[in-house]
Formats: C-alpha cells, sequence, structure tokens
C-alpha cells in the first residue's frame, strides 16, 4: 500500500515534469535561438543550445529597429493603462460589491458579458470612436479604450464580496466618511486584489495587438507587438533578429511576475479567480 | 408599529450599504464610451455603404442581404467553430489535468505551477512567430525532428486543417497555465474531509476523482469552458501572425475577416454588418454562459 503510493506520487512527479519540459520548449528553444550567429540558425540538423553565444540578433534590434523608442511606447501605454484599470476596476468592484444603487444588477451584467464582445469584433466602430475623439496614431488611442476590462471587474468583484460588511459598519458607526471607508479600510484590504489587477492588465496590455494595429500608423510610435509582427514582413530579418525580438518581448511580464509571484499567488486563491 | 421598525431597520441597512454609485463612475464611463457605445454605433453603420473617406450612403439591409450569400463569411464562421472545437476540449482536458496534479500545495507544485502558467504571459504575437517557426517548412525544429526521424517534412502551415491545428496549439500553450489556476482555486474549495472520508472507506484515487471531486467542481468547469470558448473567439492576433489566415480562407476566423473588410478593403458598412453578426451571436453565448455559470453578480 505504502510501496503502491510512493510510486504514485513518483509517477505523478515524472509526468509533470515530462509536460513542463514540453511546455517550456517554445520559450527555451527562442531564448537560444536568439543567441546563435545566423549560420547556426539556418544549419541542419538544429542546435539545441548555441554553438557560437553571439548577440548580432539583439544588435541588429537595437541598431535598425528604432528599439529603444518602441520599448519606451510599449512601457508607457503598459504603464499607464494598468494604472487606469486597477484603480478604476478596484472602485467598480467595491460599488457594486458593497453598494446598492438602481439598475447595478444591470449594469454589472452588460460590463461582463463584455467578455464576449472583444475589440476583435467591435474594432470598427471603436475605430470610428477613437477617430472622432481625434486619438487615431497617438498612444493615448490605445490607452483609453483598453481601460475598461470585463475580466478585471469580475475579478475585483469577487474579491470585493469576501470583504466582511463589519469592517464598513463599524467605520460607519464611528463616523467615517464613505471617502475614508473606501481610502483606509477598503483599500488597505485589496492589496492582493491590486496584485493580481496588476498583473493581468500590464500582461494583457503588454500584449495587446489588435487595437495598435488599427490605431497607430507611424512607425516611431509603434509598440513592440506591433513593430514584431510587421517587421517580419516588411524587412530581410533573420530569425536570430526575431528570435531575440520575441524574448525581449516576453521579459517585461515576465520579470513583473517573478517579483510579485507570492502575492498574485495569495491574491488569486483568496478569491480573485473564485468564480 | 411593526412597520416603523421595520422602516428604521431599512434606513440603518442602507446607510451601512449606501448608495456608493460615486465608485462606478470612471469605470461606466469608460464601459459606456468604449464598449456600449460602440455597439449602437456599429449597427448604425451596418445600414450603410461607406469607404471611410466618402460619404456614407444608407443602402438599408442590402448589407445584411449580401452576407447572407458571401460564401467567405459562411466560411469564417465555419473556421471559428472548427477552432473552438480543438482548442477549447484540449484546453479543458490538459488544464484539468494539470491542476489535479498540482493543487496539493508544497515547493514542488508552486514551481511546476510557475512553468505552466509562464506562457499566458507571452503576448499572442510572440507565441504565435516562435509556433511559426517552429513548424516552419525549412527551418522548423519539428520538421527537422521529423527528418532525423527518417519522416518525411510537412508543410505544417501550408495546409489548410495542418495551420489550424497548429495554431489551436499555439493557443492551448498559451491558455492551459491560466485555466490551471482556476481549476486549482476550485479544488482548493474542496473540504479536504471529503477525500479523506473517502480514502478511509477504501475508495481508489479514480473513485475519488468520479464521484467526490468531479461533481463539486462542476461550477468551474463551466467557468473554465466560459473562459476558453470567450478568450478564443474573437481575438485573431495567432492567424494574422501565423498564417495571415490563408491558406485562402482556411484559418480565418470571423473577427479577420471583419478587419480585412474594414482594414484592407475598406468596405466599411459591410464589415459592420458582419460585426453586426457577430456580436449578437457573442451576446447569445454570453446570456447562455451567464445563466449556466451562475455569473450574474
Amino acid at each position: 500500500m505504502l510501496y503502491k503510493r510512493r510510486f504514485q506520487s513518483v509517477l505523478f512527479k515524472v509526468i509533470i515534469i515530462l509536460l513542463a519540459v514540453i511546455f517550456m520548449i517554445p520559450i527555451f528553444y527562442a531564448m537560444s535561438s536568439s543567441f546563435k550567429t545566423n549560420a547556426e540558425i539556418y544549419s541542419y540538423p538544429p542546435t539545441f543550445l548555441p554553438k557560437v553565444f553571439s548577440v548580432e540578433g539583439y544588435q541588429y534590434i537595437f541598431q535598425s529597429l528604432n528599439f529603444l523608442r518602441v520599448l519606451y511606447n510599449t512601457l508607457f501605454v503598459s504603464i499607464i493603462a494598468t494604472v487606469i484599470t486597477v484603480t478604476i476596476s478596484i472602485m467598480a468592484g467595491y460599488a457594486i460589491a458593497k453598494g446598492n444603487f438602481k439598475g447595478k444588477k444591470m449594469i454589472s451584467n452588460l460590463m461582463i458579458m463584455m467578455v464576449f464582445v472583444s475589440i476583435g469584433v467591435t474594432l470598427v466602430p471603436v475605430f470610428i470612436i477613437i477617430k472622432e475623439m481625434n486619438l487615431l496614431n497617438n498612444l493615448w488611442g490605445i490607452i483609453l479604450p483598453a481601460a475598461f476590462t470585463p475580466t478585471g471587474t469580475f475579478i475585483s468583484i469577487q474579491y470585493m464580496k469576501g470583504i466582511s460588511d463589519e469592517f464598513i459598519e463599524s467605520a460607519k458607526i464611528d463616523g467615517a466618511t464613505e471617502w475614508q471607508i473606501f481610502s483606509r479600510i477598503i483599500f488597505p484590504l485589496s492589496y492582493p486584489l491590486a496584485a493580481v489587477l496588476t498583473i493581468f492588465s500590464f500582461t494583457w496590455r503588454w500584449g495587446d495587438f489588435i487595437l495598435p494595429l488599427i490605431v497607430i500608423n507611424s512607425s516611431n510610435l509603434y509598440t513592440m507587438q506591433l513593430g514584431l509582427a510587421t517587421t517580419q514582413g516588411q524587412y530581410l530579418i533573420s530569425w536570430n533578429a526575431i528570435m531575440a525580438y520575441s524574448v525581449l518581448s516576453i521579459a517585461p511580464p515576465l520579470i513583473l511576475f517573478l517579483i510579485f509571484q507570492k502575492l498574485f499567488m495569495r491574491g488569486i486563491t483568496a478569491g480573485g479567480l473564485k468564480f | 408599529m411593526l412597520g416603523e421598525s421595520n422602516n428604521v431597520l431599512k434606513r440603518k441597512k442602507f446607510d451601512i450599504i449606501g448608495n456608493r454609485f460615486v465608485f462606478l463612475i470612471p469605470s461606466f464611463i469608460f464601459f459606456t464610451v468604449f464598449a456600449f457605445i460602440p455597439l449602437i454605433v456599429v449597427v448604425v453603420i451596418s445600414f450603410f455603404s461607406w469607404n471611410l473617406l466618402g460619404p456614407m450612403k444608407f443602402v438599408g439591409i442590402e448589407n445584411f442581404i449580401d452576407m447572407f450569400t458571401d460564401a467567405n463569411f459562411w466560411g469564417t464562421l465555419m473556421v471559428t467553430l472548427k477552432f473552438e472545437a480543438m482548442v477549447v476540449p484540449i484546453t479543458f482536458v490538459l488544464s484539468l489535468v494539470l491542476a489535479l496534479l498540482l493543487y496539493k500545495e508544497g515547493k514542488f507544485s508552486s514551481v511546476f505551477r510557475a512553468f505552466f502558467y509562464w506562457p499566458y504571459m507571452a503576448p499572442a504575437v510572440v507565441s504565435g512567430t516562435i509556433w511559426a517557426w517552429l513548424f516552419s517548412t525549412n527551418t522548423g525544429l519539428i520538421n527537422s525532428i521529423l527528418m532525423k526521424l527518417g519522416l518525411s517534412p510537412i508543410s505544417w502551415l501550408q495546409g489548410g486543417l495542418t495551420a489550424l491545428l497548429v495554431i489551436s496549439l499555439t493557443q492551448v500553450w498559451g491558455m492551459a497555465g491560466f485555466m490551471m489556476m482556476i481549476f486549482i482555486t476550485g479544488l482548493e474549495q474542496i473540504p479536504m474531509e471529503f477525500e479523506e472520508a473517502a480514502s478511509i472507506d477504501g475508495a481508489n484515487k479514480l473513485q475519488i476523482f468520479r464521484h467526490i471531486t468531479w461533481p463539486l467542481l462542476k461550477g468551474t468547469s463551466i467557468i473554465v469552458l466560459i473562459l476558453s470558448i470567450a478568450y478564443s473567439w474573437n481575438n485573431f492576433t495567432l492567424m494574422y501572425v501565423m498564417t495571415t489566415g490563408g491558406p485562402g480562407y482556411e484559418t480565418t476566423i470571423t473577427s479577420l475577416y471583419i478587419y480585412q473588410l474594414a482594414f484592407t478593403q475598406f468596405r466599411i458598412g459591410y464589415a459592420a454588418a458582419v460585426s453586426v453578426i457577430t456580436i449578437l451571436i457573442s451576446i447569445g453565448i454570453a446570456m447562455v454562459a451567464m445563466k449556466t455559470g451562475r455569473w450574474e453578480v
């Protein structure tokens, strides 16, 4: 019995490790290829680790593709949009979970329904609205339309429902104003939620492609994703440079995740993804 | 007397709950301008013929009539369904298996959870680029392995069905870790005592899963299904990057078709009409999903 159990647990671990290796191959192979020379990349059979360590691909990106400007644009968009999203989602979650106003149910259901009606199908009218607001070919034109997120709102509502009414009740009895209740009681209790929303929102905005594709025209306003997608078509660019671009494109959200991993995982299990 | 005290109680309750609409206003403005108003605008435009630069011409329901005879439109709808049919079941099974293997707390599982979660953080353009390269005909890793094994290379992304399969795998790869986290959260809500009791009664792991875990996981399963459908329904980034919808229209999902109509053919009115139908289908799915998933808040 004990022997069987131990065998089972070892078997499970082996399965997990195998699956993890398969999952990691694309990222690992992209990373390793980004440090290969152009000649090695096109040689057969392909090598798993670079034979000659080279930064040729990275050099090309930084020298020929206006990369620092693109990096700045993407950071600007992702950070500002994330700040807006986190702020408005926490407030909205509080309003819906702990508020009592007319039409609450209808508004919140409409908001959450939008998870199915994303930019992919509303790009024509969204484009027209952005155009009317004079935000075409402007970084704000990709920040503002993405600030409201249905998933973020939903996660926030679920988290706020988990906060006990008693905190609010006793503050109310002590004579706290509505704003004081939010800023001194609710907000400090929402750090794990804020961590979850920050990581999600930053990851989403960093990876946005469809919105920049229709809004941005000039290459000095490109974001990383737009840059990566269009350079592949336009230039005679080699694979090590494309892989270098890809690696640099995964790095920021990954670093953010590694920094906040503990808080993020706690936030998720504390109700962030409790549906 | 009774009514009066009820009123006092009600007022007190109201004081504690508060109105708090004011906290919803910022979110509500963004929602209205960029999510709700577009739904009205798109319906209006769908009755016009417009190339974005010239004047708009009212054509009534002509765009909708055109759509019903447009084989490409029906084709892209079929592609969307095929894509969902490949992505959703694989994602569901894979993320459930991963969650079952990793939901018990511990150093090992927390490290490996992160590994599976990582691909979710890769932007779709990046994962599309990497996977397209892995499966490219001449320099791809997969074909090199096939050749090493003495098999002939396959033109993965040049064939309709194989291309859709590769795109689906890329989508699954990006999504499974996220869905795994949702399953893990669901599993953690199941009280340990149930499993322990069954285990003492002599139930094996499979029986425990079949009769205890699975029924209690129903709500979570529905959420995972809903989100997997939603996240792959409208996002054409992978197709745009990996195949640009080709060969022909064989990997063009409806949202990519809308993009092509609007921004390469400049048939804005017609693109809007296709959007209206797609949005109606999306809202239909959303209503069913929200009902079955008890998603109302």
